[in-house]
Order: structure tokens, then sequence, then C-alpha cells
């Protein structure tokens, strides 16, 4: 289960996730990035309150990320705790997604 | 099974169901409290569990059967965790599937295969057999307690 917040600061859309970003959450993670991505020309997901993901919650932000992409928006992950990065590090998606340690606002 | 004590040990049983995820981390939980194992190993464990668990949901024709999965979990005195992970899915022996490619344009980018990359990269698969229609995965965490 997740829970999703929406913030606009300095021109950012920031989504706040927190909980577990597992096979049963992916969808719902997918569709609120992805909704996000459609109305802001800067989206920013804040995964400092998200607790576990799984390769369903990467999948669900790699779609986020191929629609921003399709739709020239820039977007990026921010602030993911120690075993959060490191599951997006195996997923070797460095040249596909940015992951940065803070939030860019 | 390894010549070291066992500390803890835990076993449970799932429905062909992603709702069966918060019962799976509930479990995962209770043992790492048990057998006092950190957090690293809590996350991974549940990492594993869940990317095998929805591969039998997906692809083994396990969904919305009663007792599909069967899970075994062990932490030793040598500061290992052993795991075994059986299913009633079609037979399918991760150890001999093809590696994802990760190197893959976004666009190009298949949905499978991810999953079974994280498998493999916490854990090592030490035996899978076929038995009385049950896939048996017998795993070792790589990363010691």
């Amino acid at each position: 289960m997740i829970e999703v917040t929406l913030q606009t600061k300095s021109g950012w859309c920031v989504v706040g996730v927190s909980g577990r970003a597992d096979a049963e959450a992916a969808e719902e993670l997918e569709n609120r990035l992805r909704g996000a991505v459609q109305h802001n020309p800067k989206v920013a997901a804040d995964f400092s309150a998200l607790a576990y993901i799984s390769s369903a919650g990467i999948r669900a932000v790699l779609e986020a990320a191929r629609a921003a992409q399709e739709a020239k928006v820039e977007f990026t992950v921010c602030a993911p705790s120690t075993p959060v990065r490191k599951v997006f590090d195996m997923s070797g998606l460095h040249h596909i997604l940015t992951v940065q340690g803070e939030l860019p606002c | 099974m390894s010549q070291s004590a066992i500390l803890t040990a835990a076993e449970f049983r799932l429905d062909g169901d992603l709702g069966e995820l918060a019962r799976l981390s509930a479990e995962v939980a209770r043992f790492c409290q048990a057998g006092s194992l950190g957090e690293n190993v809590e996350f991974h464990l549940n990492l594993i569990l869940e990317e095998l668990f929805a591969n039998v949901i997906a692809h083994g024709g396990c969904r919305g059967m009663k007792d599909v999965v069967a899970v075994h979990l062990e932490s030793e005195s040598d500061g290992t965790v052993a795991m075994e992970f059986a299913d009633r899915g079609t037979a399918f022996d991760p150890s001999a599937a093809p590696p994802p490619d990760l190197d893959a344009p976004l666009g190009e980018r298949k949905a499978g295969g991810l999953g079974l990359h994280f498998v493999r990269s916490l854990a090592r698969i030490v035996e899978y057999r076929r038995q009385d229609g049950w896939n048996h995965l017998n795993l070792r965490l790589t990363e010691s307690v």
C-alpha cells in the first residue's frame, strides 16, 4: 500500500510517495506519477518516505519516465533510502532514470 | 542443508492473489524479528519472495488458487539465511532463465525479467527440482547477516 501527496514548489510538482511500492500498489503508483506528468512541466518523485520497492514498483516508475520523455517533461526520482536506492541501482537504469540524493527544490 | 545449527525458522503458505503480499511481508517481519535479523535482510527477503511469488501468479497459472506457494525460511548459526520457495505453478527453473537486457533503450525494454534479475543479484540458487507437481527452489541470501 502506498500513500501519495502532491505539492508544487518552485515550478516543480513534487509527488511524495510513502509506504510499500510492491506488485499490488504498482498500478496506483504508475497512475499517480503519470497523472503528475500529464499536468506539469517538471515532476520530482519524492521517495524519501518510501519503505520498499520491488520490480513492479520500478516498472511503474519506468512507465512514468517513458511518458515524461514522450511529453518532454522533466522527471526525476529523489531522496530514496539506501535499500530502495540499491533496488534502482540493481535495475541498471542509470542511463534512463535520474535518481538524485536530494529534492531539486 | 548445511552443517550449522538452525537458529530461527518460519513456514507459511500463500494463495494465488497479490493481496497476499501484505501477509508475506508480515511473515518476513516476524521471522526477522525472531532471529534479530537486520532491516537489510528483511528488505532483501521481501524482495526475493515477492518477485518469485509475483512470477508464479503472472506466469505460473496460479492466479486465484488456494495454497499455491509454500515458503520455508531458516536463519543459521553461521550467519546465513536459507529459503525454500515451493509452488504449484507451471514447471519453471529460474536458474535457467536468460538475464534481462538492461542496456536496451527505455522504449524497447521488456516488462519481465527484472524480478528474477533481483533474485539472482541477492541470492544464490542452490537447487531447483520439480517433484509431484511442485517447483522447489532452494536459495541462500548472498549477504550474510
